[in-house]
């Protein structure tokens, strides 16, 4: 009788796992998004190279310009997001955990009110009050992309089956092992699907900032529309969909690198 | 010309009704005339309160002369007023000489001198089927204001005082609008030898701008429009533009041409406002909805009840 050990056996399903998730995971779809944001930069880049500029189009397009706001508005959004999961993966983590009804409603209403608040709204408001500035739309931000991180992470832990989780008990984890063991990593999924939620919110958002000294390709945005100027309204407008695109992409791409096997 | 006389006869009439206390507050505001009737729909409006006081006015005044119309302040954005104009969902709306010739019309220099400017504009919309009436004096065209105290500290008056100043208080809070135009910062800067870098200059929202001057954080010199109400409000001064680089942006009532002639009347109605409406006029009117928070409503009617006009 041969009897193939569990460390063996371990092995042998994981390097098969390895390549099959290789196969299964670059197929010719993962390449669908950026195959069409290429294609809608170079439409848009042809467009405005036939178009002839009056003199305020050329001050906004032009690279310099561009390279600019484009940065601005993926640092924006990529360190709201970055913050948003520091602060709410572990405050939902708590209140998923917690019995206090008191703490999570408290948690839950000011979430809700963030997201509920006009962004506009929150980012003249802390202007004004506070100050101007990448802090300001950045706090702003985080404000506006705090809930579904939060919510999916209170959702992640808590639709952990209670048998597996008892099991686990059962086998002598203690609480905290249960946690970081069983429970997170069967919630990273759903985590991780609020947190690209937030991102691509993150990045509409990030048009705001430009009420308040904050750059981003809001600037171009309502330069275009306030100045009837089409071509620098497309632009602006496009660039901050292909962004939100991308970033959705590369956020896909990560849930599915991090999500555990099997899950 | 008769057809000018006699509403300015209604007014004096009115006027001695005024004179001999027969008028109740409700008579006051009943009919001066029946010059327009048959004339309905909706008086458009920007989205800030001039605007919105001004279509009130424009609306109660043409109603008092038969009229049955409504201020609309709903939309938003300059573009989209005027587009509902072309698309005949208004009477008609207040525009700008400077707005309709940069924006509307494409143009990127202003013409020299307001009434040149005027002459202009009503030209190239005469050719989009856009009517212009005979303008107001208010001019709400860009300024610079600083906090009071700080101009007293800097000694400044003047546009041209600031490129002496130090590097240091040479910061600046326009709108991202403001930064591109030929009339707005590039032109500004070359037509006062500024040199100033773009780290000394805030980007920011027309509002926030406002209270970022009286700050003083963001910047001394924030770009303001000359008749709002919150320069006097928060103790703002505006910097004379001695070079006269701005255009002007007059303000006229705008309506449609075939509306106009169907009721040429309605420019002598407007007539009877339109030199009323004089910068310092409309700041304060402004300033009653921007700093005391009145409704532009109300504003508008009392602003006509006192002015004899409804």
């Amino acid at each position: 009788m041969t009897v193939t050990t569990e460390t063996q056996f371990l092995a042998t399903v994981s390097a098969t796992d390895a390549s099959a998730f290789h196969q299964r995971f670059w197929t010719w779809k993962r390449f669908v998004t950026p195959l069409v944001v290429v294609v809608i930069l170079a439409g848009l880049l042809a467009w405005v190279s036939v178009l002839q500029l009056d003199s305020i189009e050329e001050r906004t397009l032009n690279w310099p310009y561009i390279v600019l706001r484009v940065r601005e508005h993926l640092l924006l959004a990529v360190s709201a997001s970055g913050l948003v999961a520091v602060l709410a993966i572990p405050l939902g983590t708590v209140l998923a955990k917690t019995k206090s009804k008191i703490l999570k409603g408290v948690v839950l209403t000011l979430a809700n009110i963030g997201q509920a608040t006009p962004a506009v709204g929150v980012v003249i408001l802390l202007a004004i009050v506070w100050q101007t500035g990448f802090t300001t739309a950045l706090t702003a931000l985080v404000i506006y992309a705090f809930l579904p991180v939060l919510r999916n992470t209170m959702i992640g832990i808590q639709q952990v089956d209670v048998s597996v989780r008892e099991s686990a008990r059962g086998m002598g984890m203690t609480p905290r092992q249960v946690l970081f063991r069983i429970e997170l990593p069967l919630a990273v999924p759903v985590i991780l699907a609020g947190l690209r939620t937030a991102l691509v919110f993150a990045v509409g958002v990030a048009t705001i900032a430009t009420f308040i000294n904050a750059g981003g390709l809001g600037d171009m945005i309502v330069n275009g529309l306030k100045l009837q100027r089409y071509p620098v309204l497309v632009v602006g407008a496009v660039l901050v969909a292909c962004i939100a695109l991308l970033i959705d992409w590369v956020a896909s791409l990560a849930e599915d690198f991090l999500t555990p096997r099997g899950v | 010309m008769n057809k000018r006389i006699l509403p300015i006869v209604a007014i004096a009439a009115a006027g001695m009704l005024a004179l001999t206390a027969c008028s109740s507050a409700e008579t006051t505001s009943g009919s001066q005339g029946t010059e327009l009737d048959g004339l309905t729909g909706d008086v458009g409006a920007k989205d800030f309160s001039e605007q919105f006081i001004l279509a009130h006015i424009t609306s109660q005044l043409l109603n008092a002369y038969g009229a049955n119309t409504e201020a609309n302040t709903k939309l938003v954005g300059s573009a989209n007023v005027r587009q509902a104009l072309e698309n005949d969902e208004f009477i008609g709306y207040w525009e700008y000489t400077g707005t309709s010739w940069i924006t509307y019309n494409g143009n990127t220099s202003p013409v020299q001198g307001t009434e040149a400017q005027f002459e202009a504009t009503k030209e190239a919309d005469a050719a989009n089927g856009i009517a212009w009436l005979n303008p107001a004096p208010l001019n709400n065209t860009y300024a610079f204001a600083i906090r009071a105290e700080k101009a007293a500290e800097l000694g400044v008056k003047t546009l041209s005082d600031i490129a002496a100043l130090p590097k240091s208080e040479q910061t600046f809070c326009i709108e991202s609008e403001f930064s591109t135009r030929d009339d707005g910062w590039p032109g500004l800067k070359a037509a006062y030898g500024l040199d100033i870098p773009d780290s000394s200059v805030a980007l920011l929202d027309t509002g926030v701008i406002y209270t970022a001057t009286q700050k003083g954080d963001d910047c001394n010199f924030g770009e303001v429009f000359q008749t709002d109400g919150r320069i006097p409000a928060l103790d703002l001064v505006v910097m004379e533009d001695d070079a006269q680089f701005f255009p002007a942006y007059q303000g006229a009532f705008t309506l449609s041409q075939a509306t106009l002639d169907e009721y040429p009347e309605i420019a002598d109605v407007i007539d009877l406002i339109s030199p009323l409406l004089t910068t310092e006029q409309m700041q304060k009117l402004n300033a009653l909805v921007d700093v005391d928070g009145e409704d532009p409503e109300d504003v508008a009617t009392d602003w006509l009840t006192e002015q004899g006009l409804i």
